[in-house]
């Protein structure tokens, strides 16, 4: 595959923070089309690695190209073919939805004329239309959000990136987002995302990449990732003594851990388990599909981050 | 040098003016209310209250003498709280620049915006002194019309300054020592109020350091006269403490924003 191909092609990117390495010596390739998540409890590196794509932080050492452009050399060529959707709203909140987004197709270099057919296709898509001339702090969370996305892609980016776009959204406006963000995909942009909703992931992610201390630790597709790294199902006990379990299931293939209060299994087939754990009369446990938050608590630790 | 280069301004700095400029309309109201009055407060109080024991000053009647002073002060005040306050709102509380960043725009584009803004809201309140001036007769040639671009480069210099204060500044607070220490000598001792000639040496020497010293004299010479004495040499001054401030402040932005 030639260099061209990937949209996002950093090697060896580090950023440190005086004596925090908060990126250390990372890769990230993301193919045309593609959506890649990169994955992390707080404090992992994600914020940075995107600041390091956006041009807000200069890497230490490595290359980063975007669309074939030197991004740390040429940031301004390189932020005219990526969309960057915030975190946190930097809309102006005064301003109404119109204006927000032709001011900011101005600092594309579109005129007001120029930008109207496409502010009109925007907020068609992601059902805002009516909101034309609503003034922003009148929008509910996740419309703001969704404007945040339109705006992004007023000068018809070939790579969107998103810092957790659904955070802080009720379930409603984030199925939304998601169902929006699928549409974009299929019809061809390619998409890089960091989030710590799992399902988030699971829902819009090709290849995502799990981050802790500024590296990532696995990456790949998320459910062959899963299958992998955990297994097919898991077994949740609660508030048991694990001795007895454990003497129960002796011999069978299986992956035990223990955390709090809950006892986890995991393996690759339940089957033979399950009839193990109902032969010895026990019924006070979940048999579940294994999911991408035990991949990523199994990997990052079920400690708390703060 | 190449890394100058990444954050040098560009025309694209004319787009973060229009932005400044689309939320002026929501505001702009007040502020004329609010500044206009009280400088024309200044000139009833000082010019006409305190100027009836002040028979002639500068060889002109006393509200006549502060009256131009007033028109570049006025400047000074208004570009100084659009890049303090203001730009620090933008900076800090809203991510205005935040946003600009993740657009084409480099920090030199959004620091010029910025500062051709303050310049502009310096030149409204300008020609709104201007206009009142005009009004109570203590306007004496056309030329004043000059001062305007004076006026406006003035206002990108003090702006300049502000930003340099914003970009440092942990918390609103900090901004009672730019306006202590900075804004308020020189609104009084720029030769605004009185003439500098007879002051003690030490004290001429700090008011011709005051870069707003060398806008009062354009300004007092162009409006009263229509010519200002040694013009060139406070034009040059005015520049160069222009291009000095941007720099510095552009500089300071840039360590702000990016890491």
């Amino acid at each position: 595959m030639s260099e061209l191909e990937f949209e996002v092609d950093g090697r060896g990117l580090a950023k440190s923070f005086g004596a925090l390495k908060a990126v250390d010596g990372v890769d990230l390739r993301i193919r045309r089309g593609e959506c890649y998540g990169i994955l992390g409890p707080n404090g992992a590196g994600k914020t940075t690695t995107i600041k390091m794509l956006c041009g807000a932080a200069v890497p230490d050492a490595g290359t980063l190209r975007v669309i074939g452009i030197d991004a740390v050399a040429e940031g301004r060529r390189a932020r005219e073919q990526m969309g960057i959707v915030p975190q946190e709203s930097t809309l102006d909140s005064e301003l109404t939805v119109y204006e927000n987004l032709w001011v900011y197709a101005g600092y594309f270099g579109f005129s007001r004329r120029e930008s109207r057919p496409r502010i009109e296709e925007l907020l068609q898509f992601f059902q805002l239309r009516e909101k034309w001339d609503s003034q922003i702090k009148t929008l509910s969370g996740g419309m703001k959000r969704r404007l945040l996305i339109a705006r992004a892609l007023i000068h018809r980016p070939r790579l969107l990136i998103l810092d957790e776009p659904t955070t802080g959204l009720d379930p409603q406006a984030r199925h939304l987002v998601w169902n929006r963000l699928r549409e974009l995909r299929r019809q061809g942009l390619s998409i890089l995302l960091t989030t710590h909703y799992m399902e988030e992931a699971a829902q819009l992610c090709d290849r995502i990449g799990v981050m802790d201390g500024g590296k990532f630790l696995v990456e790949g597709p998320p459910l062959a990732l899963v299958r992998e790294r955990v297994g097919e199902e898991v077994f949740e006990f609660r508030g048991v003594e694990a001795e007895p379990v454990l003497r129960v299931l002796d011999g069978l293939p299986f992956e035990p851990e223990r955390m709090g209060d809950t006892l986890y299994l995991y393996c690759k087939s339940g089957a033979a388990v399950m009839d193990r754990l109902l032969d010895s009369g026990r019924r006070n446990f979940l048999r579940r599909p294994a999911t991408l938050e035990d991949l990523f608590l199994r990997l990052t630790g079920r400690e708390l981050r703060e | 040098m190449s890394e100058f280069l990444q954050h040098a301004p560009s025309h694209r700095a004319v787009r973060v003016w229009i932005r400044h400029l689309v939320m002026y309309r929501t505001w702009f109201l007040a502020e004329w209310a609010g500044t206009l009055t009280e400088h024309a407060l200044y000139l009833l109080a000082f010019g006409y209250g305190l100027g009836r024991f002040v028979p002639d000053m500068g060889g002109m009647p006393y509200a006549q003498f502060i009256g131009p002073g007033l028109v570049v002060s006025i400047a000074m005040w208004a570009s100084s709280y659009e890049a303090t306050y203001g730009a620090y709102s933008r900076m800090r509380i809203q991510h205005t620049y935040e946003g600009m960043l993740s657009a084409p725009l480099t920090v030199g584009d959004v620091v010029v915006g910025d500062l051709l803004w303050c310049a502009s809201r310096s030149l409204i309140g300008a020609v709104l002194m201007l206009i009142v001036l005009a009004a109570f007769g203590l306007v004496g040639s056309f030329w004043a019309v000059a001062v305007l671009p004076v006026v406006f480069i003035e206002g990108f210099m003090f702006a300049g300054l502000g930003l340099i204060a914003t970009a440092v500044a942990p918390s609103y607070a900090f901004f009672n020592f730019h306006y202590s220490l900075v804004v308020m000598p020189m609104f009084f001792f720029a030769g605004t109020f009185f003439p500098l000639e007879g002051l003690p040496d030490w004290m001429q020497t700090v008011s011709q350091a005051m870069p707003l010293t060398h806008a009062v004299v354009l300004s007092r010479g162009l409006i009263v006269h229509g010519h200002a004495p040694d013009a060139a040499w406070h034009f040059f001054m005015l520049s160069a403490f222009t291009l000095a401030f941007l720099a510095v402040a552009c500089g300071l932005v840039g360590r702000r924003m990016l890491d």
